[in-house]
């Protein structure tokens, strides 16, 4: 546990169940002097949706970020399906069955639609090194389709699209891996009301077939509320809280966030008065 | 190409019909197919070399002959292999200067291979293993310490010229294997000679499969995937899980190796090991001449080899026509000035009809 933990803080402990797929345990990452993760622990149930919450900069990109193999954390461990999970890279993350939707979406604007949904799996002719291009855009179209995203044509550079359509090629292409846990970085931020209730809609879908596990990140509480299992919130780089979503309220999670704005302007306050102190000591007239 | 200047017409039409997704372009009027052919990539300057060709054509009786293309081969066929190297780690936004130095560099390690008594074919393989672990050491410096390809690669330029230079004592040296005999029936040379460089149409050969395999490799492999998203947004590519330093040092290995095996092509056919730096410095920069009037953008994210190839087409034209002609030698690199420069214009024009037309 981290030692150095803030006045009025509560760190919530690891709760593991048994049928738990992802255990994340004590996690710390940090880049240079800043300290993105200090101490975070979480776990993930088979079928089950977790919001993840929290202010900018509190940690939660880097967590996802983490899981999914794109960098290493400096301390801590991980379990995926009761195994001990080192992902070594990205590709190897998503071997195992755990695929992601970054914030910034990781489309390359270059390639095309189909060519964006199936980068690092292409799907090749036979065994030659020729990729398989009518098969990947049959199926990016039927995924596409179920998603109920109409593009006109698969065979444009993602450049040429909206914001909103780029988004939901990024979802497209984590839910269509095979993978069986999701993490999905603010998977409606790009999105206008229509897109976005596509997405939860889907997201629902999965959520009652039960094969996908997802972790993911949103701001507007209504949707986790409405779309998540259970809500951790993630506040200085420490879980500080975990609850299911049934029993908490609008009220409970804004209440935590204006706590937490309190606080801030507290410590920040508590600074300026130290700091005037140190200077009153050091320049007494 | 990523610009978001303008914007698309195919972009606004989410969640349209099903049956206008998939409209028939069979009926397609034969202006929108000139407008389509002109705003490929490879398009303006196929246009601009065919009416060169017929310039030259028109204005000089010898041009248009099969002696003519004989001489003209020599100008075109090296800078198009050179050129499908560079074209990889441009995309890539990266540049390989070195291959000047591999031009000049693999030859002499062939002929000091050729002196250690090891046969010819093994001579050519051995010399193409250096020129790996040159561009493997680009790679690594280039793609894993961080070092500016721009940098790294003029630092190897000048130490493979400067080797070369050293290891020879600045003296030309016959090619091994590229003897000349002559008898009553004519001049003679080794099966090795025709095959590697001295046959009439050996370096077209090489150059055409080598054009056609990269080319294939760009555009319908996992490597060019790759490498076309590295160019174009590194960052997305390694979340992607792209191996962006794979991706990197395999394309350096692939361009020197190729400018290696130009350079012993090279020397085969003129029968000589020439270690001067200076005629390699300026095979380096028409190479990536015809890269860039072939359409193959510096900054990454797009490019094509068989655009580089009619690039070098265009400039073996262009100096061969106005060798006929008598056009003074001094107004040659005049001329290929201009002409980069035009068609760099050229291809930024096009490049904004192409997005504005939607053809991606």
């Amino acid at each position: 546990m981290a030692e150095d933990t803030l006045p009025g803080e509560v760190i919530v402990a690891p709760v593991s169940d048994a049928d738990d797929v992802l255990r994340v345990e004590h996690i710390a990452k940090s880049f240079g002097p800043v300290t993105a993760l200090r101490d975070v622990s979480l776990h993930l149930k088979k079928g089950e949706v977790l919001g993840l919450l929290g202010d900018n900069g509190a940690g939660k990109s880097t967590l996802i970020k983490t899981i999914c193999g794109f960098q290493k954390q400096d301390s801590g461990a991980m379990w995926l399906k009761g195994e001990p999970y080192e992902p070594r890279s990205v590709d190897h993350a998503r071997s195992l069955g755990v695929d992601v939707v970054y914030q910034d979406l990781a489309l390359i604007d270059e390639l095309s639609v189909y060519q964006n949904m199936f980068l690092c799996r292409e799907e090749r002719v036979a065994r030659l090194p020729f990729l398989d291009r009518r098969s990947m855009k049959k199926e990016a179209r039927a995924a596409l389709d179920e998603i109920g995203i109409h593009l006109p044509r698969l065979d444009v550079p993602v450049a040429r699209l909206s914001g909103g359509q780029r988004q939901s090629i990024a979802v497209a292409r984590g839910v269509y891996s095979d993978a069986d846990i999701l993490l999905l970085d603010e998977p409606l931020a790009a999105m206008g009301a229509k897109e976005g209730a596509m997405i939860l809609e889907l997201i629902a879908r999965l959520k009652k077939e039960g094969k996908l596990s997802m972790i993911m990140i949103l701001h507007n509480y209504v949707h986790v509320l409405e779309s998540c299992d259970r809500v951790n919130m993630i506040v200085d780089g420490v879980i500080t809280f975990d609850k299911p979503a049934a029993e908490t309220s609008l009220e409970e999670l804004t209440e935590i966030v204006v706590d937490e704005y309190r606080r801030a302007r507290a410590a920040a306050n508590a600074e300026e008065v130290a700091e005037a102190a140190e200077a009153a000591v050091l320049d007494p007239e | 190409m990523s610009g978001s200047d303008d914007e698309s017409p195919v972009a606004a039409s989410a969640g349209g019909p099903a049956h206008e997704r998939r409209a028939p372009r069979t009926a397609v009027a034969p202006l929108t197919l000139i407008r389509q052919v002109l705003t490929t990539r490879e398009g303006s300057i196929v246009v601009i070399t065919v009416a060169l060709t017929v310039y030259f054509s028109l204005s000089l009786s010898v041009f248009f002959t099969t002696s003519n293309f004989e001489n003209l081969l020599p100008y075109f066929a090296p800078y198009a292999m050179l050129a499908a190297g560079e074209v990889f780690l441009m995309i890539n936004g990266e540049i390989d200067l070195s291959i000047g130095g591999c031009y000049l560099f693999a030859p002499l390690m062939f002929y000091e291979f050729h002196g250690g008594g090891i046969p010819l074919i093994p001579c050519v393989i051995l010399a193409l293993i250096v020129c790996m672990g040159i561009g493997v050491f680009n790679g690594f410096v280039t793609a894993v310490l961080g070092v500016n390809s721009f940098i790294t690669t003029l630092g190897t330029l000048f130490t493979l010229e400067g080797l070369t230079l050293i290891v020879s004592h600045a003296e030309q040296l016959e090619m091994p294997g590229a003897q000349v005999t002559t008898n009553s029936t004519g001049n003679h040379i080794t099966s090795f000679a025709s095959a590697f460089g001295a046959g009439t149409y050996s370096e077209l050969f090489w150059a055409l499969g080598i054009v056609l395999v990269m080319q294939v490799a760009l555009t319908r492999t996992r490597w060019g995937l790759h490498t076309i998203a590295v160019g174009s947004n590194r960052i997305a590519a390694a979340e992607a899980g792209v191996k962006v330093r794979a991706v990197l040092i395999r394309n350096f290995v692939v361009c020197s190796t190729l400018a290696g095996f130009v350079g012993i092509l090279e020397a085969v056919r003129s029968n000589s090991i020439t270690p001067d730096p200076g005629a390699a410095n300026s095979v380096l920069l028409d190479a990536i001449a015809a890269a860039v009037i072939g359409g193959t953008l510096l900054a990454g994210g797009s490019g094509t080899v068989v655009g580089a190839m009619i690039g070098a087409l265009f400039l073996g034209v262009l100096q061969d026509g106005l060798a006929i002609k008598g056009v003074n030698a001094d107004y040659l690199d005049f001329y290929l000035g201009v002409a980069i420069l035009v068609a760099m214009l050229i291809n930024r024009y096009v490049g904004r009809v192409r997005r504005r037309s939607g053809l991606g």
